[in-house]
């Protein structure tokens, strides 16, 4: 047995580092540790309520708004008011688009570049995978970055400025749309509509979104150029559906706000793929092997002191669990609790994987580009976009939204006009957590184990795949 | 990566940018920089023929704001600047090396490129613990950060983390964070304020030391003076409401909808020193007040502590404001504080240069 450590990790938002005791050259036990830790649930106790609105987006430069929306979620349900709907499709764009990008950040940046590392030299696709996809110097970045930073004008237009907005209020956004931003608006979700379709799937959303099973996203992507068909061929070629398998149960919090738009549905799904509804009394956050104290495991009451000299502790990040269980978050278990035909027909022989993973993504990208279109046309510009703010009454509140990379919550206690408690389980808490006191390991630590490092130990570029396939976002999990 | 002698020109062009886009770029810059036209043509002109500066771009405790808003520079010559045109040697996030690769490429430009690399830090790094709070490469960060100082020519604070600690170092700052001048105390160091800051002043401040050679004019805090030497309510486009006394009370009231103005929503814009009212936002597209929201004054020392961001500022006079702002502003911009230090890095900038043209092509 061998024991390697990979870190820092490249590419992902945020430090990590990974440990794999090797036999055999294959993973026996992975331990996945997030080394660094700022504080914000201390920082945010005692402060004024609505400063949360400031303070959590800052927990993260890449999916602020998901915070900043969770945040303004929480404290919405602590007033106990309802939001304008304008308010609330305005935010829904403004999210969308953030996501949208963080998926396209994920393939073109962090995930692709890795199939241009010389290990894969030999391969029939490796020049052109290489001159495409090459970390800083491929051509797929040139292209995307610019459709990436196009996109994210939307935010210019709905928030001030982007990442950190503060339009997200609890009673919808700060900024009535006019009718030439709305013209704007749509300007720029076209383009971005152009960019999907003339280069990541070479073909309209429409068609990409009416392929329903595994055989015919097969018959679809033969002979057909774009980067989305050149991934396909790739996941064949290194059978990325053998690769990183998930622990098998799927969660999604619903994603997109409002009686009439939200778009994609809450529940849990395991194995069998029956979807049900989320019991949200049951979950609970661990610290056995975190380097915290011991406090409450129920979110809404617990606290987060840290205890970096603690015994047996070997990350920031806390296990948070469903019914005592480690679950899988992200596009892929939306997709699947959204009864997306396709993603359900890939993950119901083959559970979560590199490749499902990533497919999920970018047809998630595909729904929300179209569902940003209907939004900003239901926009009704004479109406109120915020409604006023009310008193925070005693009590304890939870706001909870879907982020790029999965199911983000904010649960706030709220006495006497200021934050009692605040506590925050990210995406990348529940998929990157550590061991519980069961010893039961976290998604990714068991999604690593069984894979093939072969000779290259801790160069392997099978670990890369597996854990970029998470998306990770460090600065969010452990915060 | 990339060779010594490379220059950027060289390095775009290679990429398939043309000339004509080269130049605009390079307009564009000078009138960001504000300096005026004739500049253009000595920017083209050392991007034409200096050698590029090796950059290394470090994280610390922070959540990489700063990385995001630079590579959405509005230009597009801009994302090759973060991609090859300032060769950025080391970057966490956009990196093709992992692991001990990584670690190995800053040791390796730590020893040939010696006082002669930029380094750029975004995050800070937190004391408290022994460093124990951010552990890059199993050692603390502030290690890291001392060794790559240490050889550096100059280094870049980028953002409220690096310049001032921000958020994170909040009460009760938990693990201590600290800004990177109190840290490293023997080098020039260039403070970019914002949280994050504009990308177009990123992009300026990089262009700025890697064309003329040295640092631009700093103020008293540190801060380039070419864009934190106005206020936020100075080129405010509310201002004459501020003036008129007309004043949003409730967000998306009437009068929110008629532009007024937002200070009683607790908008800190006449105690804030960035370009945000000038050179504005994604793209130039809005910036926070344009959302209705008021300033924050996120690019402030101390930002994250003065009460709550709702409230309203209650040393600011409506009427017989500039006497109360301009105290804050005298403490505020003050005179250059940093010749000496300036001009150390644009010694060392001339050695950087003489010594590549010796070292002749190596790759």
């Amino acid at each position: 047995m061998t024991r390697i450590t990979i870190g820092p990790f490249n590419r992902v938002e945020g430090d990590l580092e990974v440990r794999l005791d090797v036999e055999s050259g294959r993973v026996q036990r992975a331990e996945v540790t997030a080394p660094l830790y700022r504080g914000f649930e201390q920082i945010l106790e005692g402060r004024p309520p609505l400063d949360a609105l400031v303070l959590a987006p800052r927990i993260c430069g890449i999916c602020s708004v998901s915070q900043s929306v969770a945040a303004a979620a929480a404290l919405r349900h602590a007033m106990g008011t309802e939001a304008a709907p304008n308010g609330l499709l305005a935010t829904n764009i403004a999210h969308a688009a953030e996501n949208a990008a963080d998926h396209l950040t994920h393939f073109y940046i962090f995930f692709m570049p890795d199939f241009a590392r010389e290990a894969y030299a030999s391969q029939d696709w490796y020049q052109e995978t290489r001159e495409r996809f090459a970390a800083t110097r491929g051509s797929a970045a040139r292209d995307a970055l610019p459709a990436r930073a196009r996109l994210l004008e939307t935010m210019g237009i709905i928030a001030g400025k982007w990442p950190h907005s503060l339009a997200f209020q609890p009673g919808g956004a700060t900024r009535a749309i006019e009718l030439g931003e709305r013209v704007r608006l749509l300007s720029i979700v076209t383009s971005f509509r152009t960019f999907l379709e003339r280069t990541v799937f070479a073909d309209t959303l429409e068609n990409m979104l009416s392929l329903s099973t595994a055989d015919e996203l097969d018959r679809w992507r033969a002979g057909r150029s774009g980067d989305f068909a050149h991934f396909l061929r790739l996941a064949d070629s290194l059978a990325l559906s053998e690769l990183g398998k998930g622990p098998g149960v799927l969660m999604s919090y619903g994603a997109y706000q409002g009686a009439d738009c939200g778009l994609f549905p809450r529940g849990i799904v395991g194995p069998d793929m029956v979807v049900e509804p989320l019991p949200l009394s049951q979950i609970s956050e661990d610290v056995s092997h975190a380097w915290m104290r011991d406090c409450s495991s129920d979110p809404a009451h617990s606290n987060t002191v840290p205890d970096p000299d603690k015994a047996g502790a070997y990350s920031w990040c806390k296990a948070p669990r469903l019914s005592g269980q480690p679950v899988e978050v992200g596009a892929i278990a939306r997709q699947t609790v959204a009864g997306q035909a396709l993603i359900a027909d890939l993950v119901a022989p083959s559970g979560t994987n590199v490749r499902n993973r990533v497919i999920a993504r970018l047809i998630e990208t595909a729904r929300i580009a179209l569902a940003m279109e209907q939004w900003t046309r239901a926009l009704r510009l004479s109406e109120p976009f915020c409604a006023p703010s009310q008193e925070m009454p005693d009590g304890a509140y939870v706001g909870l939204v879907e982020a790029a990379r999965g199911s983000l919550g904010h649960w706030v206690a709220v006495r006497g006009g200021k934050i009692e408690r605040y506590q925050i389980i990210a995406p990348t808490t529940w998929n990157f957590s550590p061991r519980d006191s069961l010893g039961v390991a976290g998604p990714l630590e068991q999604a690593l184990v069984g894979t093939d490092v072969g000779e290259a130990g801790a160069r392997s570029v099978a670990v890369q795949h597996v854990v970029r396939s998470f998306d990770p976002c460090m600065v969010c999990t452990a915060h | 990566m990339g060779t010594a002698t490379e220059t950027f020109y060289s390095v775009i062009r290679r990429q398939g940018i043309t000339r004509r886009s080269f130049h605009k770029f390079c307009s564009l810059t000078a009138t960001s920089l504000g300096l005026g036209p004739l500049a253009a043509s000595r920017i083209a002109n050392a991007l034409e023929t200096k050698p590029r500066v090796p950059v290394i771009w470090m994280h610390g405790l922070e959540c990489t704001c700063c990385s995001e808003s630079f590579i959405r520079s509005a230009h597009p010559l801009v994302k090759d600047a973060v991609l090859s045109m300032i060769s950025l040697d080391y970057d966490d996030t956009i990196m093709a090396a992992a692991g001990h690769q990584a670690e190995a490429i800053l040791e390796e430009t730590r020893a040939k490129h010696k006082g002669q690399y930029i380094l750029a830090v975004e995050g800070n790094p937190p004391l408290n613990e022994g460093g124990m709070f951010c552990i890059d490469g199993g050692k603390p960060f502030v290690e890291k950060l001392k060794m790559m100082a240490e050889d550096a020519m100059a280094i870049i604070a980028w953002g409220a983390c690096a310049s001032w600690g921000c958020v994170q170092a909040a009460k009760p700052n938990p693990t201590q964070a600290t800004p990177i001048d109190k840290v490293i105390t023997n080098k020039p160091i260039i403070k970019v304020p914002g949280c994050p800051p504009i990308a177009e002043v990123m992009t300026g401040v990089v262009t700025f030391i890697t064309t003329f050679g040295k640092l631009p004019e700093l103020d008293r805090q540190g801060r380039p003076k070419m864009f934190y030497s106005q206020r936020i309510h100075d080129k405010c486009y509310r201002r004459p409401h501020f003036d008129a006394g007309q004043f949003v009370e409730e967000w998306d009231d009437e009068a929110a909808r008629k532009g007024y103005c937002l200070y009683k929503m607790g908008c800190k814009g006449p105690t804030t020193y960035n370009a945000c009212s000038t050179v504005r936002w994604n793209g130039g597209v809005s910036f926070p007040i344009q959302s209705g929201h008021g300033c924050i004054g996120c690019s402030e020392d101390g930002f994250w502590d003065k009460g709550s961001f709702y409230d309203r500022l209650t040393n600011i006079k409506q009427f017989g404001i500039e006497k109360n702002a301009d105290q804050i502003g005298m403490a505020a911009a003050g005179a250059v504080g940093a010749a000496v230090a300036a001009h150390a890095a644009v010694t060392a900038v001339k050695r950087l240069a003489s010594k590549r043209e010796d070292a002749g092509h190596n790759s």
